[in-house]
C-alpha cells in the first residue's frame, strides 16, 4: 500500500516538476543572459494563468491556443519592460534590478486586480482523464507535461541552431568580444529578457492546466519562491538545468510526502517542504553551480 | 578627542533625524504610532545595511533573523511567566535569548551561505528562511503553526498597565535604541578595518583575497552583526508591540523586500540612506493609504520604478556624488 | 554645484518641508461633534483583499441603513448620524497600527472595526485597550483571542472551534451509520482551531478519526495528501483552511477520483467563486458560514424567540450592499458579519445612552439581538456565542442552507454523488 502511493506520488511528482521546471527557465534565461533575477517571477506566471482564464471563459479558446497567445503577449510585455526600465539599469548595481523587477511583479498585481477584482476563479477544460491503477491522472495534466516538454525542446532548437540563438550564446560567453564581433549586444539582451518574460508568461498557462483553480492576482508569490529553488538546483545560468531541476523538485516534493507520513507526530507536508531546502542547500554546498552547471 | 568628534560627526544628522521624529511623535496627537513605524523602517534598514550595505550581498531571507528574535522573546515570556520574582527581568532575558538565537542562526547561515556569491547566496539564504519555517511548522516545535499568544503573559508578568505602556510606548523606544544603535554600529565598522576591508571585496572580491585580506572573517562578523540587529528589532517591534507570534507571519520574505527598498531608495551603503529610505518609505506607504486607500500599491510600485532608474544608487547616493565637494560632505558618508 | 543641481536638491528638501507641514496640519484637523465616527484600518489590498472589500462594502450598506431608514442613532434625545472613516492597512502589521492611532486621535472616532484576520486584529488590540477605545472584531475567529484578558474587544464573527460542530451533528443525525471522519485543514492558526475544535466534538460524538493531517498554507498541490487520504476509506471528510487551497482541494479530489459521502471545507466552499471555478464538481460539497443568503432570520423569528430586531431585512441589506459597492455583487458572509457589528453598536450606545466605551462595552455585554446576520450575544470575555454557524450546500449551482433544521431552506443531499457522476450531469438533487 506505501509503496503503491509512493509510485503514485512519484509520478505526480514528475508530473508537475515538468510545469514547474518549464516555469523556471525564463527565470535561468534572463539570468543566464541578462545577470538579473527576476523577483517579480511570480507576478508574470499569474499574468500567463489569467490568460488561460480569460481565453477560456470569455472566449471559449481552449488553453493550448492559450500558450501561443501568451508567449506572444509575454515577448510584448518583456520587451516592453525591458525598454522602459531594465535597458537602464545594465549598469546599475545588481541590487536596483533586484527592486526594480520586484516593482514590476508589483505593478502587474496591482493592474489585473484592478481589471479582474481579487476574487478566486477557476476554469473547467474537461477532457478526460487517465487512471494508471496506482493513480489517476486529468488528461489536462498530462497535456501540461508534454506542453512543457515540448516547449523545453523548442527552446534547445532555437538557442543551438539558429542565428539568433547563437548570437545569445555568444553574448553569454563574452559580451565585449561579442560586440567587437559585430553583434547587437543591446538587441540580444532585450530579445532575451523578452524571451524570457514569455516562457515566464507561457508556463503561467501549463500550470493552470495543472491547477485551474484558485486563480487571483496574489498567487504569484509562492511560484517565485519554488522558482528560485529550482533555478539553483538546475544550475542558475542554464534553462534545461531548470528544467531538470523542476522535475527532481516535484520527485522530493511529492515523493517524500509518503515517507513523512509515516513519522508520528510530525506534519509530513511541511517536512517536504522542508527537505527540499535541505537539499538546496546541500547541492549549494557541493555543487553550487547546480546539477547542471552553467556559470 | 576632537578627533573622536570629527570621526563621528556623520551621526549628527542621523541623531538629529531621530530627535527630531522622537519629539513630534511625543508632540503631537496621534502621532506616536506613525513614527514608531516609521522608527521600524530606518531601524530596519540600518539593520540590514549594515551587511548589504558593506558587502553588496543580499541576503534575502533575511527576516528568519527577526523571525527567531520574536520568538526568543516569545518563549522567554511564556516560559517565565510563572517564575516568581523576575518580572522585568524577564523582558531583559527575552532581548538576550533573542540575541542568543540570531547569533546562533546567522552563524549556521554564514557556514552554509557565505561561501556562496551573488544570486547563489541570495537564493542560499531565502533557502534557509523557508526551510526554517517549514521545520517549525513541521516538527511542531513551539507550538508550530498554532503559534503563541502571550498579551495574557505579559499582562502577568508586568501588570496591566506596564504591558500596555511597554506594547505602545517602550517597545517603540527600544526600536529607536537600535536604530541609533546600528547607525553607530555602521559608522564604526565603516571606519575601521572592518569597513575597509569589506568595501574592497565588495569592489572586487577576489582582487582583495589575493591581497590578503581576510575576506571571509571580515563577512561573517557584519553577517553576524546584521542579524543580531534583526533578531533584536524582532523581538522589540514584533514580540513586545505585538504580543503574538505565527510563523508564516515572522518568516514573510515581505520584510526582506521592504529592507531592500528601503536601503536601495536610500542609497546602500551609506550611512544616512536607510534614515532616508525609512522615512520616504513609510511616509509614502502611510499617506497612499489614508488618501487612495486600495490602490496605493497601483500607484507605488512604479514611483519605485522610476526612483530606481534615475537614483539606482539611492538619495544618498545620488547627494553624495552632487556634494563631493561641499562642507556638508562630511555629513553624508 | 551647478544651476540644476540645485534645483534638484531644492525640490528633494521642498518635498520633505511639504510633508512636514502636513505633519504639523495632520493633528489640527478637528472632528465636529454632529456625527458618531465608526474608524476601520481595513484591508483593501495584499492578502485580505478580497474580504477587505466585503466588509467595508458591508459596513456601509448597514450604516446606509441606520442613517436613512432607521433615522439615526437616537442618543440623549437627539438622532445622530453615523460617519465611516476607513483607511487601507494592506493587510500588514505595520500599517494597522499607525492607522488605528490615527483614527483614534485626528479622526477621534468613537469606535474602532478590527482588521481583517486574528493576527491583525491581535496587533491593534495593544493600541485600543490603551486609548481605552472599544474594538470590534469582526474578522478574527481565534479564540485565544479572548483569552488574554482585553477589556474593549468584542466579538461578532463565531470563533473558530464551532466552525465544524454543526456539521458533524447534521452529518451523524442523518446517517448514524458514518462512522469514520477525515480530517484535513490547513496548516495556519486559524484552521487549525477549528480541526481542534472538529476533533473534540467527532470525539464526543462517538465518530473515528480515520486521518488526520494538515497542508501548509500556500499549498499547490495536494495530491500526496489526498493519495493517503483515499486509502484511508473515511465516510466523510472535513477540512480546509482559506480561498485557494479550498478550491484546489475540490478540484484535486476530483481528479483522483477521491469520493465521499460527505465534504464540507471551510471558507472557501461557501463563496459564489467557488462553484463558478468548480462548476459540477462542486455539486454536493458543503461548507460552515457565518451567514449566506438565504438564511431565513426575520423580524417574525426574532419575536418568536423573544429577541429584540434591528436592521435591513435581507433583501435590503442585499440592495444597500450592492449600491454601496457600486457594482452588482452578492455580499457574502464577511460582508454580512461586519455590517451585523454597526447594528450591535448601534443598539449597545442606545442602550446605555452614551458614547464612552466603558459604558457601550458593558451594554454590550448585557445586549442579545438578533439581526439579518443571525443571532448576537457575547460571553464576559468579549466571545461571541449566541450566533450559530449554518451549513450550506451546492445543489444544482445553487447554495441551499441544510442545517440547522431552523434556518433551512432545503434538505440535505446525501450522500454526495461521486465525481464521476457529476461529470456526467449528476446534481445534488432530488
Amino acid at each position: 500500500m506505501v509503496l503503491e502511493q509512493l509510485a503514485g506520488n512519484l509520478v505526480q511528482g514528475v508530473v508537475l516538476g515538468s510545469v514547474y521546471g518549464m516555469a523556471t527557465m525564463g527565470l535561468s534565461l534572463i539570468f543566464g543572459v541578462l545577470r538579473v533575477v527576476n523577483v517579480g517571477h511570480g507576478a508574470f506566471m499569474m499574468v500567463g494563468a489569467f490568460i488561460a482564464l480569460w481565453f477560456f471563459n470569455f472566449l471559449g479558446i481552449n488553453p493550448v491556443i492559450a500558450i501561443l497567445a501568451a508567449f506572444v503577449i509575454g515577448m510584448g510585455l518583456g520587451f516592453l519592460f525591458y525598454y522602459t526600465a531594465m535597458s537602464r539599469l545594465i549598469k546599475a548595481p545588481e541590487l536596483a534590478t533586484l527592486l526594480a523587477t520586484f516593482a514590476m511583479g508589483v505593478l502587474l498585481q496591482e493592474i489585473v486586480k484592478l481589471i479582474f477584482g481579487s476574487e478566486f476563479r477557476g476554469y473547467n477544460w474537461a477532457v478526460g482523464k487517465i487512471s494508471l491503477g496506482i493513480t489517476v491522472l486529468p488528461n489536462t495534466k498530462l497535456l501540461a507535461c508534454v506542453g512543457s516538454g515540448v516547449i523545453a525542446i523548442l527552446l534547445y532548437l532555437w538557442v543551438n541552431k539558429t542565428r539568433a540563438g547563437s548570437a545569445m550564446r555568444s553574448v553569454v560567453e563574452d559580451s565585449e568580444g561579442a560586440r567587437v564581433c559585430g553583434v547587437n549586444v543591446g538587441g540580444v539582451y532585450a530579445l532575451s529578457f523578452a524571451l524570457g518574460i514569455g516562457l515566464t508568461v507561457a508556463s503561467g498557462v501549463l500550470l493552470t492546466m495543472f491547477i485551474p483553480v484558485g486563480i487571483n492576482p496574489y498567487m504569484g508569490g509562492g511560484y517565485t519562491l519554488k522558482a528560485f529553488v529550482i533555478a539553483v538546483l538546475g544550475g542558475l545560468a542554464s534553462p534545461y538545468g531548470a528544467f531538470f531541476g523542476g522535475l527532481v523538485f516535484g520527485i522530493i516534493e511529492n515523493g517524500s510526502y509518503t515517507l513523512f507520513a509515516l513519522m508520528e507526530g510530525v506534519e509530513p507536508f511541511a517536512l517536504t517542504r522542508f527537505l527540499s531546502f535541505v537539499i538546496l542547500l546541500a547541492i549549494l554546498l557541493i555543487r553550487p553551480t547546480g546539477l547542471l552547471g552553467g556559470k | 578627542m576632537k578627533k573622536q568628534i570629527r570621526k563621528y560627526s556623520p551621526l549628527i544628522p542621523v541623531y538629529a533625524a531621530y530627535l527630531f521624529l522622537f519629539l513630534i511623535g511625543r508632540n503631537l496627537p496621534g502621532m506616536w504610532q506613525l513614527v514608531a513605524m516609521l522608527l521600524f523602517y530606518c531601524a530596519l534598514g540600518q539593520a540590514f545595511n549594515i551587511f548589504l550595505g558593506m558587502t553588496g550581498y543580499v541576503d534575502f531571507g533575511y527576516v528568519a533573523f527577526m523571525g527567531v528574535g520574536t520568538y526568543g522573546m516569545a518563549l522567554a515570556i511564556t516560559r517565565l511567566a510563572n517564575v516568581e520574582g523576575l518580572a522585568t527581568a524577564i523582558i531583559v532575558i527575552g532581548f538576550v535569548l533573542a540575541l542568543f538565537m540570531s547569533t546562533m542562526l546567522s552563524i549556521a547561515v554564514g557556514a552554509v551561505a557565505l561561501r556562496l556569491r551573488g544570486a547563489y547566496f541570495a537564493i542560499a539564504t531565502i533557502g534557509v528562511n523557508e526551510g526554517f519555517r517549514f521545520l517549525i511548522e513541521g516538527a511542531k516545535i513551539w507550538n508550530g503553526s498554532e503559534g503563541i499568544i502571550f498579551t495574557a503573559q505579559l499582562n502577568q508578568i508586568l501588570g496591566r498597565e506596564a504591558a500596555s505602556a511597554l506594547s505602545i510606548f517602550w517597545a517603540d523606544v527600544m526600536v529607536l535604541v537600535l536604530a541609533a544603535l546600528a547607525a553607530f554600529v555602521t559608522l564604526f565598522y565603516m571606519r575601521s578595518k572592518i569597513g575597509y576591508a569589506l568595501t574592497a571585496l565588495r569592489e572586487d572580491e577576489d582582487a582583495a583575497k589575493v591581497m590578503g585580506i581576510n575576506v571571509t572573517k571580515y563577512k561573517i562578523i557584519a553577517f553576524i552583526t546584521s542579524a543580531c540587529f534583526a533578531g533584536l528589532l524582532g523581538a522589540s517591534s514584533w514580540a513586545l508591540k505585538t504580543p503574538y507570534v505565527f510563523p508564516p507571519e515572522v518568516f514573510e520574505i515581505h520584510y526582506t523586500i521592504e529592507a531592500i527598498i528601503i536601503v536601495l531608495l536610500g542609497g546602500a551603503g551609506t550611512l544616512l540612506g536607510p534614515v532616508a529610505g525609512g522615512l520616504i518609505y513609510g511616509i509614502s506607504k502611510y499617506y497612499l493609504s489614508v488618501f487612495l486607500p486600495g490602490i496605493q500599491l497601483l500607484i507605488f510600485a512604479p514611483i519605485i520604478i522610476v526612483i530606481i532608474v534615475l537614483f539606482p544608487e539611492g538619495v544618498v547616493g545620488m547627494l553624495k556624488s552632487r556634494l563631493k565637494d561641499s562642507t556638508l560632505a562630511r555629513f553624508l558618508i | 554645484m551647478q544651476q540644476k543641481d540645485i534645483k534638484k536638491v531644492a525640490l528633494f528638501f521642498s518635498f520633505f518641508g511639504f510633508l512636514l507641514v502636513g505633519f504639523t496640519l495632520h493633528s489640527a484637523v478637528a472632528e465636529t461633534k454632529d456625527k458618531i465616527v465608526i474608524g476601520h484600518p481595513a484591508c483593501l489590498s495584499g492578502q485580505y483583499a478580497k474580504a477587505g472589500e466585503q466588509a467595508v462594502g458591508g459596513i456601509k450598506a448597514c450604516i446606509d441603513w441606520v442613517n436613512q431608514e432607521y433615522g439615526g442613532l437616537s442618543l440623549g434625545g437627539k438622532k445622530i448620524p453615523l460617519d465611516y472613516k476607513y483607511y487601507d492597512c494592506e493587510s500588514n502589521k505595520e500599517a494597522v497600527t499607525s492607522l488605528i492611532a490615527r483614527l483614534i486621535t485626528v479622526d477621534r472616532v468613537n469606535v474602532v472595526f478590527s482588521p481583517y484576520s486574528s493576527g491583525l486584529t491581535l496587533r491593534g488590540a495593544p493600541v485600543t485597550e490603551s486609548h481605552g477605545m472599544l474594538y470590534m472584531d469582526h474578522g478574527g475567529a481565534n479564540d485565544d483571542i479572548f483569552r488574554q484578558g482585553f477589556r474593549y474587544v468584542v466579538q461578532t464573527i463565531g470563533p473558530a472551534s464551532l466552525y465544524h460542530r454543526g456539521t458533524i451533528d447534521m452529518i451523524h443525525k442523518v446517517d448514524p451509520s458514518a462512522k469514520k471522519v477525515a480530517l484535513a485543514y490547513e496548516d495556519s492558526e486559524f484552521a487549525k482551531m477549528v480541526m481542534k475544535g472538529a476533533e473534540a466534538h467527532a470525539r464526543q460524538v462517538g465518530l473515528d478519526i480515520v486521518f488526520q493531517r494538515t497542508y501548509p498554507k500556500g499549498v499547490t498541490d495536494l495530491t500526496p495528501l489526498l493519495s493517503a487520504l483515499k486509502a484511508a476509506n473515511s465516510d466523510f471528510i472535513l477540512g480546509g483552511g482559506h480561498f485557494e487551497d479550498g478550491q484546489l482541494f475540490n478540484r484535486q479530489m476530483a481528479d483522483l477520483d477521491v469520493d465521499t459521502k460527505a465534504l464540507s471545507l471551510i471558507a472557501a466552499a461557501t463563496l459564489p467563486a467557488f462553484y463558478e471555478a468548480l462548476t459540477t464538481m462542486a455539486e454536493g460539497v458543503m461548507g460552515p458560514s457565518h451567514w449566506e443568503y438565504g438564511v431565513k432570520y426575520s423580524l417574525q423569528g426574532a419575536k418568536k424567540l423573544g429577541l429584540p430586531w434591528i436592521g435591513p431585512n435581507q433583501e435590503e441589506f442585499v440592495a444597500l450592499f450592492k449600491k454601496a459597492v457600486g457594482k452588482d455583487m452578492i455580499p457574502d458572509y464577511h460582508a454580512a458579519e461586519a455590517g451585523a457589528q454597526v447594528l450591535a453598536y448601534v443598539l449597545a450606545v442606545e442602550k446605555a445612552n452614551s458614547l464612552e466605551s466603558d459604558k457601550v462595552r458593558a451594554a454590550l455585554g448585557d445586549l442579545t439581538f438578533m439581526s439579518f446576520y443571525g443571532g448576537w450575544d457575547i460571553d464576559e470575555t468579549g466571545l461571541q456565542i449566541g450566533h450559530s454557524m449554518v451549513d450550506v450546500q451546492w445543489q444544482a449551482g445553487k447554495r441551499v442552507i441544510v442545517w440547522p433544521e431552523e434556518a433551512q431552506t432545503g434538505k440535505l443531499y446525501y450522500p454526495m454523488p461521486t465525481f464521476a457522476e457529476k461529470a456526467k450531469g449528476k446534481r445534488a438533487v432530488h
